[in-house]
């Protein structure tokens, strides 16, 4: 039986096809918005053709189609959704509206922070005369203060498709503490507008905190009704085409859902693209048996950053997106503006040189894509100091004008008194200490050394930069994907995923901790773990149930995320306390705790995952062996810049060639893979390069 | 009596430091600073950025209390070897002013003993050397190099009780120091890396709740470990005076930035006030608070000049009014400079007369200077947006803001014990969610916050009552809360708490000021709201609930309504009572006459201003659809404007008008030209209303009004205070424009607000 991962972005659908004999098939697509099913459908028929049968039987032959989605994202960032009523407690119709007052800056880059004049709120998910007070009211114990007025949410529902509501959002206080009024309300939505979508908040987000999880059930329900339909009309295509296994998709907590899931909670596929590339570099951990690696993704605009620590992916609790914030428990990528296309220029305040954030992005690129670029990028001085080969970029597919990019980079240099050589070593030294900024506060915020990890670099314009980077962290080993999957990474990553399902829920428990609650709480959480995978098919041996607590000091606001073991749960008074007080110190520095009042839990997390069977990749032929070419490449030298004559080794040729003494660049079809004077590179058995700056 | 010669030393009067550092402890700063690369630089700019915020979410992850967590009370600093700023952090920016003067004070006196060493942490919360008030706590380590002081880093931080009479240390009816918290001047808290436990219990003894301020002194003590040690790595990596190029280049470029802006401004006066209003309870008084900014050549003076003696628990002292002032200078005119304030504070003098509301003397009441400082904040904005109106660049114009909705804190805090017995007291955070001021060009934004500080967030309802036995029956935004004008003022917010699950609860007010006398509004702009605490007796909310209705606002029958004044003690609220906290809105900018009929349509349709205010105020006329009524509307606008050439007469009418555009621009609808061999001020439309260096309003039409003229839902100021309050309204006696509206005392002579010239 075979897996398929596919993987849509904006531009490209990537795809990759899994064989039993560990055979691997991969390829793109161009995408096709709004039916992205179509570009769906082509990539499984270019699959199909390079494997050499029917795209019919090609579906029928697959276990699972495994599919990532930005179909959502996209969604959202572009404001293109449902009309979204939202029916909430009476005395509160302001909530979603006023953002707690801080969301005209949420999200906002440091350098914009200051500047209030120039701020807006986000246009709104909900128009405000599309938000219904009712009749009900919950307290903070659950307790039914005011039962729900029916008659009233029946009115409100009338009133709301009368306006055009076609989705609806039930967002009422306290529905984590009992969702009773909410659940109550989605059946008399359902009863009134049949055909109508609805987000129960409580559903969308399982926390206290009514201004995010509101927001998370209205984005949920703005998002719902397309990417229900995107993925509906998907099914019945890949049905139609043979397919008998399960369609499950990618979710942004960096594990794949059954499609009908991922059509009731959309808000859970934003994002999932980026945990997808980390799900690939997880893979390539386990199979490399790293347990830390900084996951680094540096494509044409942005760097993208994600970290796992003992085999598993980071995650992060809140997400901020299109300014609006919720919790929403997902893998923890985040991004600066640095990507070959950030743009290279002189401030003219300070007169020195600077850097992005702003972009040139695809149109109209750097100035050596000749389409009208002007202002020098990374990728002009990539190209000027010799590392990109200007006849053989993209597989040839674009010649690139190093003419050019050398007279924009003098035009900077001329500004800030350099020459266009130093110019592009100085941006390339810049873009890679806030590439490795980004790395470091991730890390240190978390109690860790970036050191003690291995870094992988993919993207476009990963290989290029990452022994910069690891340079500046001080570490020493990274690591870039060389074979047929590194330009499908994110394919690969859905391709791998297992099935993830996180359960929490709220309790309040004091140290010295006793009695059963806690047990009880996570014994629940797990049984529906469980019983969620059982349903889709995932039997008890292929199900792995991960448990967390939350914990902070009873003064605390913020948590901090404990895992525990059986033993733990079964005895929380012997050892949770000193496990948490030992993480907190990892954390924040030992003496930073004050330990005078206690601990205390207040949250449990369940993590159910389903491990799908994992396909093994075998390594490709290997090419013939020849002369290996050389050329004249421009390094940053003691005393500045210095140009060496460096070998260009095809990267097909760079198993035979290991190891790979630097200076030397080793040229792949889509990525080019920098080796500095003094570090060596060599390939591990799953083809991918390793380079080590200690040169060992 | 004989008055001592004032000494600034930071006991009875403020500490003013030296311009540079005694000799005497020259050799203990390592001062060298080298050239440094483009690339360096550049990268060290981005490194010491982030060293500072690692600090701040330090301190945010381990800090207990949620006046740091959600208000974001709280900002990291990293500062030179002489305590001069290279980076402050992007939460509360008034906390700027105090950091510097500590550290220079602890070189002074705190070397050589108990010394100034590697691994030591001083802290302090004396508001005359380095605090805004005894709550915010602040703690400085030096970052040591070659045995000497290479830099500082630091933090000041809201601790929620340090003790004194009032839970919180918000005490309304302190008379003086000595009824509050007590102060704390620099003390070496940490030594040889550990902290001093004798020191640590000592300050946690005087505190109501002494885990919590244990667990926040240590959140600071952290956060200085993480932002030493990052950088004392790049000291390694890139050398000291590679480094401190660096530190000195981010201020240099960022002075050199603030005087590219300064450069575009004519040098003259501008002028705001505003009134504290009930000094402690049963006062009836009001005392003027006043920011004078005068640009002379290069430089810029902040003066109080004008502001009344200090008086009860309305002042605060000479470290508070400058980080107001800072705060705005760093939002308006050095919002690009990534909060490197130091290179504007080379540029500025600050002059204050000491004794005064906002340099006040030891032993002065200071526990609620917070809230004065809030509104010098509100003043300093309308000040620098009065200069920045005479700019030359067209850009500056458009930081140009009205009376922000932030120019208060209305304290309303609660306690009592829960359905357990166990105590509880806090307060309601809530107000932070203000209207924004409307700017010159564009609408304030409903509750948009705090200008100043781009982060801070209003807690959720169900953290508020997660935490107290409380029930918010509504949080709403008010209607026709901010201001009419060309450009509306941001609404603001109202909410409504009823006990829970227990009997009573008991309130207590320390507001200082808005409550009876709203903030003057900009160029012709309307006020917004003011704030108010509403205790509604005896109503029929139980009933209303048990039937199934949540009740909305105005729903409940209420035997009484009793308005609560600004500070008041021990306020007991029953079962059937409903406390409701109002908070005041922003002002507009512009004659409303002017707005945008379309505008106004959205305004009335999405429920932000009412119809009728809407009709009266901006004179647009809306049909029985809620569409714009243009002929209605057109002659309502002719109408209003017509009234106005019945205002009284100018007291120094001028002749003549000028013709083309002005060489300078004051505001939008003023300028200065030449005109007949003399340069003066005209109106938009031409007509000369003063000469250059005089007084515009001399020229203009005037007349005094109640200010429920300028706002329906301003109640009568006579609830709060004894003095006649006014609206002074200004029309160009030839278009009729609305050029200002003044809110004043009655006998108040008019404020001469924008005087240009006055040499260099």
């Amino acid at each position: 039986m075979a897996y398929l991962g596919v993987d849509i972005g904006g531009t490209f659908t990537d795809i990759v096809h899994l064989d039993d004999d560990g055979g691997v098939t991969a390829t793109k697509a161009h995408s096709t918005p709004p039916d992205f099913e179509r570009g769906f459908l082509a990539a499984v028929g270019k699959v199909a053709e390079m494997r050499g049968e029917s795209a019919t039987d090609l579906l029928a032959g697959c276990e699972i189609v495994l599919h990532g989605t930005t179909v959502a994202t996209n969604a959202l960032v572009q404001l293109r959704g449902a009309k979204v009523g939202l029916i909430t407690t009476r005395g509160h119709r302001d909530i979603l509206p006023v953002m707690r007052a801080s969301g005209r800056a949420k999200g906002l880059p440091v350098d914009r922070l200051l500047h209030a004049s120039e701020q807006y709120r986000p246009d709104p998910i909900v128009p405000p005369e599309l938000i219904v007070e009712v009749d009900e009211r919950i307290d903070a114990a659950g307790e039914v203060v005011v039962g729900l007025d029916e008659g009233q949410v029946e009115a409100a529902v009338a009133d709301l498709r009368a306006a055009g509501a076609e989705s609806f959002a039930i967002c009422f206080l306290w529905s984590v503490a009992n969702p009773a009024h909410e659940l109550r309300a989605r059946e008399l939505v359902q009863a009134a507008a049949p055909d109508a979508y609805v987000t129960c908040s409580h559903l969308a987000s399982a926390r206290p905190g009514e201004y995010e999880r509101f927001a998370a059930a209205a984005i949920n329900a703005f998002l719902g009704p397309e990417t229900r339909g995107y993925l509906t009309r998907l099914k019945r295509d890949l049905v139609d085409g043979g397919l008998r296994g399960p369609l499950l998709v990618m979710q942004a907590s960096g594990g794949v859902a059954p499609d009908s899931l991922a059509g009731d909670l959309p808000v859970l596929t934003i994002g999932s693209g980026p945990s997808a590339g980390v799900g690939a570099s997880s893979v390539l951990a386990q199979q490399r048996g790293e347990e830390n690696v900084i996951a680094t993704d540096m494509g044409g605009t942005s760097f993208d950053v994600a970290l796992i620590a003992g085999n598993q992916p980071v995650r992060s609790q809140s997400v901020v997106e299109n300014q609006y914030e919720f919790y929403l428990p997902r893998t923890d990528v985040r991004s600066i503006g640095a990507g070959g296309g950030s743009i290279i220029w002189r401030d003219p305040v300070s007169g020195v040189l600077r850097v992005g954030p702003e972009s040139a992005g695809a149109r109209p690129g750097p100035v050596a894509y000749g389409r009208g670029g002007e202002r020098p990028t990374i990728t002009d001085a990539n190209l000027l100091l010799g590392y990109l080969d200007p006849d053989n970029f993209l597989g040839g597919d674009l010649r690139l004008d190093v003419e050019g990019a050398e007279r924009a980079l003098a035009a900077v240099g001329e500004e800030v008194g350099l020459a266009a050589v130093d110019v592009a070593l100085a941006a390339r030294q810049i873009v890679n200490a806030q590439m490795a900024d980004l790395i470091r506060q991730m890390t240190v915020e978390r109690g860790m050394d970036p050191r003690d990890f291995a870094v992988y670099g993919y993207g476009g314009a990963g290989g290029l930069h990452v022994a910069g980077y690891l340079a500046e962290l001080g570490s020493v080993r990274g690591i870039v994907p060389l074979g047929t999957l590194s330009t499908t990474w994110s394919a690969y990553g859905c391709a791998t995923s297992d099935v993830v399902h996180v359960f929490e829920r709220a309790i309040q428990l004091g140290s010295p901790f006793s009695g059963t609650l806690l047990q009880d709480t996570l014994a629940e959480l797990e049984q529906e773990a469980r019983d969620e995978l059982s349903e889709e098919g995932i039997d008890a041996e292929r199900q792995v149930v991960d448990r967390f607590v939350e914990m902070k000091y009873p003064l605390q606001i913020h948590r901090v995320e404990v895992p525990v073991d059986e033993d733990e749960v079964a005895r929380p008074g012997e050892t949770l306390g000193q496990k948490f007080a030992s993480i907190y110190d990892q954390l924040y520095g030992k003496g930073s705790a004050f330990e005078g009042a206690g601990s205390e839990i207040v949250g449990c997390r369940v993590v159910g995952r389903g491990r799908l069977p994992q396909p093994r990749v075998k390594a490709a032929a290997e090419a013939d062996a020849g002369e290996v070419p050389s050329r004249s490449i421009v390094w940053a030298g003691e005393d500045g810049a210095e140009r060496l004559d460096t070998r260009i080794v095809p990267a097909a040729r760079a198993a035979e060639l290991s190891p790979i003494a630097g200076p030397a660049v080793v040229a792949a079809a889509t990525t080019t893979i920098v080796v500095p004077p003094g570090a060596t590179a060599s390939t591990d058995a799953a083809q991918n390069l390793v380079i080590d700056l200690d040169g060992a | 009596m004989t008055v001592p010669e004032p000494a600034f030393d930071g006991r009875t009067y403020p500490y003013v430091p030296p311009a540079s550092p005694p000799e005497s402890i020259r050799p203990l700063l390592h001062d060298a600073a080298g050239e440094v690369d483009p690339t360096d630089f550049e990268v060290l700019r981005h490194a010491l950025w982030n060293v500072n915020i690692e600090h701040g979410t330090t301190i945010i992850r381990t800090s207990g209390s949620p006046v740091v967590v959600y208000a974001h009370d709280f900002n990291p600093v990293i500062l030179d070897e002489w305590g001069d700023y290279v980076y402050f952090g992007p939460w509360l920016q008034y906390l700027v002013a105090a950091s510097s003067p500590a550290v220079k004070w602890i070189l002074e006196n705190r070397h050589p003993r108990p010394g100034v060493e590697p691994g030591s942490m001083f802290m302090t919360n004396d508001p005359w050397i380095g605090a805004t008030h005894q709550s915010d706590l602040a703690v400085l380590a030096p970052v040591f190099w070659e045995d000497r002081v290479f830099a500082w880093v630091g933090s000041s931080l809201h601790h929620q009780d340090l003790g004194g009479t009032a839970p919180g240390g918000f005490n309304p009816v302190a008379e003086d120091i000595f009824h509050e918290s007590g102060v704390v001047p620099p003390v070496r808290i940490v030594e040889d890396g550990e902290i001093r436990t004798d020191l640590e219990e000592e300050y946690m003894r005087r505190s109501r709740m002494p885990e919590l301020v244990g667990v926040d002194l240590r959140a600071q003590i952290a956060g200085c470990r993480v932002a030493v040690d990052r950088i004392e790595t790049l000291l390694e990596r890139y050398g000291a005076p590679t480094v401190k190029g660096a530190m000195r280049k981010i201020r240099d470029d960022a002075e050199q930035a603030f005087a590219g802006r300064l450069a575009t401004i004519p040098d003259g006066e501008w002028r705001s006030q505003a009134f504290l209003e009930a000094a402690g309870p049963g006062d009836r008084g009001l005392y003027r608070n006043s920011v004078v900014l005068r640009k002379r050549g290069e430089r810029l003076e902040f003066s109080n000049e004008g502001t009344d003696p200090q008086i009860g628990a309305l002042s605060c002292t000479l470290a508070a009014w400058e980080g107001a002032i800072a705060a705005m200078v760093n939002s308006q005119l050095m919002f690009d400079q990534l909060f490197a304030i130091g290179g504007a504070l080379r540029r500025i003098d600050f002059t204050a007369e000491p004794g005064t509301l906002t340099s006040a003397l030891h032993p002065s009441a200071l526990s609620l200077a917070v809230l004065t400082l809030d509104q010098c904040i509100a003043l300093a904005a309308l000040s620098i947006s009065k200069m920045l109106s005479c700019s030359s660049d067209p850009s500056l114009h458009r930081e140009i803001q009205s009376s922000m909705g932030a120019a208060t804190f209305p304290i309303a805090a609660f306690s009592g014990a829960d359905a357990g017995g166990r105590p509880f007291a806090s307060l309601f955070l809530d107000p932070v969610a203000a209207g924004m001021a409307g700017w010159s060009w564009r609408d304030g934004l409903d509750v948009g916050g705090w200008p100043w500080d781009p982060q801070v967030a209003m807690p959720n309802v169900e953290e508020t009552e997660a935490f107290y036995p409380l029930l918010m029956l509504w949080r709403r935004v008010v209607p026709g809360s901010g201001g009419a004008g060309r450009f509306r003022g941001g609404n603001s917010m109202e909410l409504a708490s009823i006990p829970h699950g227990i009997e009573t609860m008991t309130h207590h007010m320390a507001s200082a000021a808005h409550h009876a006398v709203p903030l003057s509004p900009l160029f012709g702009g309307y006020p917004g709201n003011v704030n108010r605490f509403l205790m509604q007796r005896d109503t029929d909310l139980r009933e209303l609930l048990a039937a199934g209705h949540v009740p909305a606002p105005g729903q409940a029958v209420v035997g009484t309504e009793e308005e609560l004044p600004p500070k008041a003690f021990g306020i007991v609220q029953g079962n059937d009572d409903i406390y409701v906290l109002v908070w005041c809105g922003a002002g507009g900018f512009g004659d409303p006459l002017e707005r945008d009929p379309a505008a106004v349509v959205t305004d009335v349709a999405s429920g932000a201003v009412g119809a009728a205010e809407a009709e009266r105020v901006s004179g647009v006329v809306l049909d029985d659809e809620g569409d714009l009524d243009a002929d209605a509307t057109a002659a309502r606008r002719d109408s209003l404007r017509a009234e106005r050439r019945g205002w009284d007469a100018p007291p120094a009418p001028r002749e003549g008008k000028v013709d083309g555009d002005p060489e300078a621009p004051i505001g939008p609808g003023l300028g200065v030209h030449e005109h007949g061999g003399e340069r003066v001020i005209a109106c938009g439309c031409g007509a000369v209303l003063a000469g250059a260096e005089g007084n515009w309003k001399d020229g203009a039409l005037r007349r005094e009004t109640g200010i429920a003229e300028g706002n329906a839902l301003l109640p009568d100021p006579a609830r709060i205070v004894d003095a006649e309050i006014v609206l002074r309204q200004f029309a160009c006696p030839s278009c009729l424009r609305l050029l200002d509206n003044e809110i004043c005392r009655g006998d108040d002579p008019p404020l001469w607000d924008i005087k240009l010239g006055g040499g260099a």
